[in-house]
């Protein structure tokens, strides 16, 4: 590291950013293609890496993106720089990776994080080469298809680590006996009663699918580790996309404040360093995007403007850093995301207009919707809810195993069908018992969508009514099932 | 593991390369799996003269849970302008500006060279009772095949695994057992060459009914038969002779390129394309040399007492042509679909051709009838799959 980056670092930690030992990388582009494309250097084999790595590769050679720098959530982090940054480019990074170091260590998203994830994630890598070699590509890359297609479903608030459930018991309770038993129990109704508990299965809706098929289903031993390899690497990256706005805000608020009071630089290097910022932080050419970069920039801005101005000069940064530490995107934006700086902004919602003539063949037309905060700002965190993606739970398990779904996020859309009969054929091959997906379709109304030795299909609502009530005397069995002992 | 060797990990193993090779290869699986929906694809009929085509697969797409295309969400974008103010226009070609009311949801679209996909298409496929005539002409295939090795060529072409084995080769002699030292003796260089194989002379001949009953959707469906015929028959054969034709109640010959973009009018005399296509063989094609062959598409909404005519110019046809090939978009109206009373029989043309003793009884005149898009590519297949294969069932 030259003398440069070390004052940078320093400053850094002066001004308050406390991040894990940064050790920094210069690498050539092939080498960032790989690191981007994988989120870690070494990950196991998959081909959707390979799409994301074409995908780099394209837009980085045809110049239309550049990736400067990427960092890594690891004590020691590691941050990663182009062999082509200039050297003051390579300052402002380190001051923004020092920023994202910041976060990495301070965010209470992170604090559960697996912290040596280069190594874990190198050591699946192995330990999938080793399974390929034993059970052959092919069944290797259907389970790992499989473990990509439910590494969404997670259950954030129960954590990584997790306890199975509780067995099925029988538990003993005393009656209370009371002064006057003697006068009002005329019957002689036993003193204890037995009951069974942890009789429903699962306890309560699980949300964590890989999870519960791991936990659960009839698997082999090497296809649970695939599976569970999956699942903790979904859970080291989820506090990542929960905090994508914060994160670039953040980094890039500290490299500005970083360079502008560190006075090792020429004037050529300064205006060399003005002009790659405002690149960073531009508000883009795409109306229908809004650069994450800038926007979390604009909100950190505001909040120390507005806290300077509330509680006195210097106010603002410490408040900066109690939000670098409590919010994340869905929160921050709630909270900070003002009125005034819609309007500074110039933030809109758009969508299809509706009333417009329809002689215009197949083309639709998009207008402003709203410019109120309300609208703005839950436009922009409900796509973030659940990470995005539809929050299906398990319900219960029927009988002969059948395992029972149900879609619980319908206020913010209806499940693709498509997608779901292959995503049903992927939890068919992990549960080899029959499966049925309660969940709306585009009319609203209500349907089953089932996957058994038939194959996919789908069943509406009147047509299971009868079994429904079956279910429902069952259910009502079962309440009053006791064991009574005299 | 020790962090001292993580360094070594990340720079040398680059498994972007190998993952991308693997996609690739699912794309290619994806593609052959999902042909029917694929071959009607617009995009790739409208795709004139570029190499590189950019084809949705919906197929490929990593399957999990997600939201429909009516995911309430909206998007959210930025600049000058008030609620109610148009800012976009989504639809048509060309537009770059596609905006998306999900966020996130991209729908995945991979780049595809247009050749490899005619390829992987048409792999199977063959004119069929391809005959050998006097060869004053000739049909030409080409092919590009590695044929040998040699010391001398161009540096693009060195052969690396030859060149290191004689490298390998010449250090054993001086008793060494290691890869180096390379000298200009060692380089190998492939050498590659055209390979043409001649076959028989053969002519095709497309018609296509162009009358008012032709609806956009039932043209689109000829159109992207007759598209790939023509692909096919480009590629496999380098000299087969195409002839257009495009009739509504008289049948005219026309370039390729107003083939393509016929518009409709008036009503049908299929006989005027065969009557046209009887005569083109019989002036420029004669049988002696000549294999012809005849397909035509119609919807078979013809005029009653011209379907007389049509089987006796189709049956003089049969005595002058390898095959002939009557291909029938069938009726199947929005309004059919709709009140679930689909009409999939087929139309008395179609019949009075199935039921023609003669014809009927001939392998060589071959009919299809074709629904919807997705049967195109069954078709193509019904039209061209080789003479044994036919004979095999």
């Amino acid at each position: 590291m030259d003398k440069r980056t070390e004052e940078i670092l320093q400053l850094g930690k002066e001004m308050g950013l406390d991040s894990f030992p940064i050790i920094f990388e210069t690498v050539e582009r092939s080498t960032m293609f790989n690191v981007c494309a994988y989120g870690l250097p070494v990950r196991a084999r998959h081909w959707s890496y390979g799409r994301s790595y074409d995908h780099q590769k394209t837009y980085g050679e045809m110049g239309f993106s550049k990736i400067y720098e990427i960092i890594l959530n690891n004590n020691p982090s590691y941050a990663f720089m182009l062999d082509t940054n200039s050297e003051v480019q390579n300052l402002f990074i380190a001051a923004h990776c020092l920023g994202h170091g910041h976060v990495f260590k301070n965010n209470h998203m992170f604090q559960k994080t697996d912290r040596n994830m280069i190594r874990h994630a190198a050591e699946h890598a192995e330990r999938v080469e080793e399974y390929i070699g034993r059970y052959g590509f092919e069944k290797v890359e259907r389970i790992m298809d499989i473990g990509f297609a439910l590494d969404g479903h997670t259950s954030w608030s129960k954590g990584l680590y997790r306890k199975p459930y509780p067995e099925k018991s029988i538990r003993k309770r005393t009656r209370r006996s009371g002064e006057f038993d003697d006068l009002i129990r005329m019957d002689k109704s036993p003193s204890v009663i037995k009951e069974m508990v942890n009789n429903k299965f699962p306890p309560s809706p699980e949300k964590d699918l890989l999870w519960f098929f791991i936990n659960y289903a009839p698997l082999e031993d090497w296809e649970r580790d695939v599976l569970d390899m999956i699942r903790e690497e979904s859970y080291y990256f989820h506090p990542q996309m929960m905090t994508k706005i914060i994160h670039e805000g953040f980094a890039s608020y500290w490299h500005a404040e970083i360079m502008y009071h560190y006075d090792g630089l020429t004037p050529a290097e300064y205006l060399d360093f003005v002009r790659t910022h405002e690149k960073v932080v531009q508000p883009g050419s795409n109306p229908f995007r809004i650069n994450p970069y800038y926007l979390g920039f604009m909100i950190f801005r505001d909040i120390e403007r507005r806290w300077d101005k509330l509680e006195g000069k210097g106010a603002g940064k410490k408040k900066i850093f109690q939000v670098a530490q409590e919010e994340n995107d869905i929160s921050f934006i709630q909270n900070y995301l003002t009125a005034d700086l819609i309007a500074e902004l110039k933030l809109f919602t758009f969508g299809y207009a509706e009333d417009y003539p329809k002689d215009h063949l197949d083309e639709k037309f998009i207008e402003i919707k709203e410019k109120i905060r309300e609208e703005v700002v839950e436009a922009i965190v409900k796509p973030m809810y659940n990470g995005g993606v539809p929050k299906i739970v398990i319900t219960g398990v029927g009988r002969e195993g059948m395992l029972l779904l149900q879609h619980e996020s319908e206020e913010f859309g209806t499940l693709d069908f498509r997608f779901a009969e292959k995503t049903l054929e992927y939890i068919w091959d992990l549960w080899t018992a029959p499966i049925e997906l309660m969940a709306r379709d585009d009319a609203g109304e209500e349907q089953k969508l089932c996957f058994d030795e038939a194959g996919f299909y789908v069943r509406s609502a009147d047509e299971f009514g009868d079994e429904n009530q079956e279910e429902e005397e069952e259910k009502v069995e079962k309440k009053s099932w006791r064991l009574i002992i005299p | 593991m020790t962090i001292d060797n993580f360094k070594d990990i990340w720079s040398l193993k680059k498994p972007g390369a190998r993952d991308s090779a693997r996609h690739k290869e699912r794309i290619r699986e994806a593609i052959k799996e999902n042909l029917h929906e694929l071959i009607a694809e617009e995009n790739i009929i409208s795709s004139s003269g570029k190499k590189q085509i950019k084809i949705p697969i919906r197929y490929l797409d990593s399957w999990r849970f997600k939201f429909g295309s009516n995911s309430k969400n909206k998007g959210v974008g930025h600049g000058e302008g008030k609620p109610g103010d148009i800012i976009a226009k989504e639809g048509g070609r060309g537009n770059g500006d596609k905006a998306g009311q999900n966020p996130g949801d991209e729908i995945y679209e991979e780049e595809v060279n247009i050749e490899e996909l005619i390829e992987i298409m048409l792999e199977d496929l063959d004119l069929p009772w391809l005959e050998e005539k006097e060869k004053s002409v000739e049909i030409e295939t080409e092919e590009t095949v590695f044929q040998d090795i040699a010391e001398k060529g161009l540096p693009a072409n060195i052969d690396k695994r030859r060149t290191i084995m004689e490298n390998l080769k010449r250090n054993a002699l001086k008793g060494k057992m290691r890869i180096g030292g390379f000298d200009l003796n060692d380089l190998r260089y492939k050498v590659w060459e055209q390979v043409i194989e001649k076959h028989s002379n053969a002519s095709v001949i497309l018609i296509m009914d162009r009358s008012g009953s032709m609806t956009s959707e039932k043209k689109y469906i000829v159109k992207s038969f007759f598209w790939w015929l023509v692909r096919f028959l480009e590629k496999k054969y380098s000299k087969v002779q195409l002839v257009f034709i495009a009739h509504d109640t008289e049948a005219r010959e026309v370039e390729e390129e107003n083939f393509f973009s016929i518009a409709e009018s008036g009503g049908t005399m299929v006989s005027s394309g065969f009557k046209l296509a009887k005569q083109i063989v019989e002036d420029r094609f004669p049988i002696s040399i000549w294999n012809n062959y005849v397909f035509a598409f119609s919807d078979g909404d013809n005029w009653p007492d011209d379907n007389d005519k049509c089987l006796e110019y189709v049956k003089s046809l049969m005595s002058l042509c390898q095959a002939v090939g009557y291909g029938e978009v069938q009726y199947s109206d929005w309004f059919y679909n709709w009140s679930g009373q689909a009409n999939s029989s087929d139309s008395p043309l179609m019949e009075d051709f199935t039921k023609d003793s003669e014809l009927a009884t001939n392998e060589r005149f071959i009919t299809a009838s074709i629904a919807s898009r997705e049967e195109v590519y069954e078709c193509l297949k019904e039209f061209l799959k080789g003479v044994g294969e036919k004979q095999n069932g």
